[in-house]
């Protein structure tokens, strides 16, 4: 049977992966989210407050995920490459409403 | 991380509940007492143990007082240092605030003051605030202390601990290691429902140990899941300042047309004009809330650019009847006192916002529901303390074997982080009771004496955990439940002794708040005192397993032999 | 809303109801059961009995919670008292197990 306890480089990878990348994810989506529900005619304020309830749910099963699933290098892409593309979409959709 | 799911939630559940457990201790044990924290301010400033008033006329008191409000000394050294220089001789007053609950004898007034030659930011200011005896208008001294608001709450949320905010984002990692901890623990636990009565303390340590905290975690699953969520949406502008940041243009926007959708001017115009009678604006809001069905007090009074001929007054209700906090604004033309505009309904999201909002800040006045609260928060102290307590017993004979001291380092750091925080909050009462009353800094000393006990407590728990390295039963955590029920009871005295408040009096008079404390102190010294002798019966039965197992074998072997 | 007597009474009989709801539906399960009546033998209605009686106490609670309290604030006692109600079966079953066998002195 092999040994299938994680190094400590996978184990540090995973940590920052569920903490940075799960954080980044989430400013991407709540960003989107935000411009997206003013650009459909919510106040500021309304999409602000609905985004901020679904980001920290939204967080927590980032993180959770980030310790479950099987590639490291995935988990990255998704959450870090995924915060980073939403973040630039949410900033383009703002200009567009300013 | 692992091969299976389970492997790798109990991982995440272990580690993250190991290194956020010691924070999560601080949060859910003076967030308890945060429920609780006027009735503790009442106890440490005995000026102000008379009943809760209702917040009084604006007309011929509060006008007054406000203008004597001054930017805190912190405050302006703060702005000097994002100015980078000599602040302007009379900082323009922007608003001025008015709070109170059902519970405060004592009313709360703010005043924020625009700092104008900062370049970097023309919206920047800086704060002041009085306390204030609402019969008679009289400020309360400014060193007072109010420990249960000014201290044990803050501490749970901030640790106090501002540089940056860092104390704000240690809480929020906690709160979302908390969370995690909850679902890990459901994946690990699995068997919810049928062992959610189970409680074997007759079993070995390490097995009655588990149950307690699978007990104390899912009996209250709602409790500590929806508590540790909305503990993160209240401060969401802290860790997701979108609107201040990336999307601040559209931010400031949008709130300037909600302004103006409001009538209510986003600016000053630089143009004077007194303000109206504020007493006849808080009738009317009054009115019109009764209109509504739901009749009740101002819990909110806020003038808006002071002075000013575009000032308006908003008033808001005091939910002490629901879990949303203060709701329903009237807000007033300033200059005439005419209403601007009513708040109608909310809209969902603000709705569920201020819901949970409201239901993690208790408002409301229901007192069943706040010493549930209180069981609720206990019974998280008591989920995080028994998951050491189980990851120690785990590890300690394993270490001791092999001469690590991992265990023995988790366990000293338990000690610290339970009884020794315990010894640290009672430690400040007490000094509460024994400095001079016109101390200088009083309230300094008060802290000081919190972080000594506590930095004691925990050279104390190093010192007396080398029993871990035999896998035995530390005696430190004895020794500080017998430090708790000394500390709690004197406590007791002091406050009989200095104040003539003693429980006879105050029971007899009616005054619970005082009586409350003085009660919670003297129930924590029993508990801590039937504690001690539990663990000193552990101890012995621990260090001496063999002496009845040998008694045994000598009476049978005898019996055999018979 | 009811008076300050009133709405007393019913808090205090709700957190009765949760009690005893928890408590029958743990006396329910063969191994609780077994703390409290020992070796005693049961039937499957009886033990579908307990789980009802269970169910309606705890309808009865909220119902009660309702009736004292605005429907936000009710919600949350009710949630509350399960809470409340759990911890004080457990501890009941672990430390003084004769003190449930009130709720089914009633199934011989």
């Amino acid at each position: 049977m092999t040994d299938t306890s994680p190094s400590a480089a996978e184990i540090a990878s995973r940590v920052a992966a569920a903490l940075l990348g799960g954080y980044g994810f989430v400013w991407g989506f709540a960003s989107l989210g935000i411009v997206l529900g003013v650009a459909a005619g919510l106040p500021y304020e309304e999409a602000q407050t609905l985004l901020f309830l679904l980001a920290f749910l939204l967080l927590l099963a980032a993180f959770c995920w980030a310790f479950v699933a099987h590639s490291v290098a995935r988990v990255w892409a998704v959450l870090a490459g995924g915060g980073a593309a939403m973040t630039g979409a949410a900033w383009l959709v703002q200009r567009t409403l300013l | 991380m692992f091969q299976s799911l389970r492997l790798s939630m109990a991982w995440l559940h272990t580690w993250f509940g190991l290194v956020l457990g010691y924070v999560l201790m601080i949060c859910f044990f003076f967030g308890s007492l945060s429920v609780f924290d006027r009735e503790i301010d009442r106890w440490a400033i005995p000026e102000t143990r008379f009943a809760p008033q209702t917040m009084p006329s604006y007309d011929r008191m509060l006008a007054a007082i406000f203008p004597r409000i001054e930017p805190e000394a912190e405050e302006l050294d703060a702005a000097r240092a994002r100015v980078g220089g000599p602040l302007p001789a009379e900082l323009p007053v922007m608003n001025w605030s008015a709070y109170t609950t059902h519970r405060d004898p004592v009313l709360a007034l703010f005043a924020e003051f625009a700092v104008t030659n900062n370049p970097n930011d023309p919206y920047d200011h800086v704060h002041g605030h009085v306390t204030v005896d609402p019969r008679s208008g009289a400020v309360l001294p400014h060193d007072r202390l109010k420990i249960g608001s000014e201290f044990f709450y803050p501490m749970h949320y901030s640790l106090h601990l501002h540089w940056k905010n860092l104390g704000y984002w240690i809480v929020g990692l906690a709160a979302l290691a908390m969370l995690a901890a909850l679902v890990s623990g459901v994946v690990i636990h699995r068997k919810l429902f049928a062992e959610l009565f189970t409680f074997r303390p007759a079993k070995r340590t390490g097995r009655s140990v588990l149950d307690l905290h699978n007990l104390t975690g899912v009996v209250a699953l709602p409790f500590h899941f929806v508590f540790a969520l909305s503990g993160l949406t209240i401060f969401a502008a802290i860790y997701l300042p979108v609107g201040s940041t990336m999307l601040e243009p559209l931010a400031m926007k949008h709130a300037a047309i909600a302004a103006e959708a409001r009538g209510l001017a986003f600016l000053p115009s630089d143009e004077k004009a007194p303000l109206a009678s504020v007493d006849a604006m808080v009738a009317e809001a009054k009115r019109r809330w009764a209109a509504r069905g739901m009749p009740g007090e101002v819990g909110f009074l806020h003038v808006n650019h002071v002075g000013d001929r575009n000032s308006h007054v908003s008033i808001y209700r005091a939910g002490s009847d629901r879990v949303a906090l203060v709701g329903q604004a009237v807000h007033f033309d300033g200059p005439s006192g005419r209403v601007l505009h009513e708040e109608p309904p909310q809209a969902p999201a603000s709705a569920i916002n201020d819901f949970l909002t409201g239901l993690h800040l208790q408002h409301f006045e229901h007192w069943l529901l706040r010493w549930l609260y209180v069981l609720g928060g206990l019974t998280g102290c008591a989920c995080i303390a028994t998951g050491f307590l189980f990851f120690v017993e785990k590890r300690k004979r394993r270490h001791a074997a092999a001469g690590r001291s991992g265990a023995r380092v988790v366990d000293a750091l338990g000690v610290t982080a339970v009884t020794g925080m315990v010894i640290a909050a009672l430690a400040i009462l007490v000094a509460n009771r024994l400095l001079p009353a016109d101390l200088p800094h009083r309230g300094g000393w008060e802290e000081a004496a919190f972080w000594g006990a506590w930095l004691l407590a925990f050279g104390h728990a190093a010192w007396r955990t080398a029993a871990l390295r035999e896998a035995r039963i530390a005696p430190a955590w004895r020794e500080q439940c017998w430090a708790i029920a000394a500390l709690a009871v004197l406590a007791v005295v002091l406050n009989a002794a200095t104040t003539g408040d003693h429980l006879l009096h105050t029971v007899a008079a009616g005054q619970w708040p005082v009586a409350g404390v003085d009660l919670a102190l003297l129930a924590s010294a029993a508990l801590a005192a039937l504690a001690a002798r539990r663990l000193r019966r552990r101890e012995r039965a621990v260090a001496d397993p063999a002496g009845v197992a040998g008694t045994t074998d000598t009476a049978t072997t005898e019996a055999a032999h018979a | 809303m009811p008076d300050p007597g009133s709405k007393a009474l019913l808090l205090l009989a709700a957190l009765a109801a949760s009690g005893a709801g928890l408590g029958w539906l743990a006396l329910a399960m063969d191994v609780h059961w077994a703390q409290v009546r020992g070796a005693a033998a049961r039937s499957a209605s009886q033990v579908r009995t307990l789980r009802v009686l269970g169910a309606l106490a705890l309808s009865l609670s909220l119902a009660l919670c309702l009736r004292a309290d605005h429907p936000t604030i009710a919600t949350l006692v009710w949630v509350m008292t399960l809470a409340a109600g759990a911890l004080a079966v457990a501890f009941a079953l672990a430390w003084r197990p004769r003190a449930l066998a009130l709720l089914v002195a009633w199934l011989r």
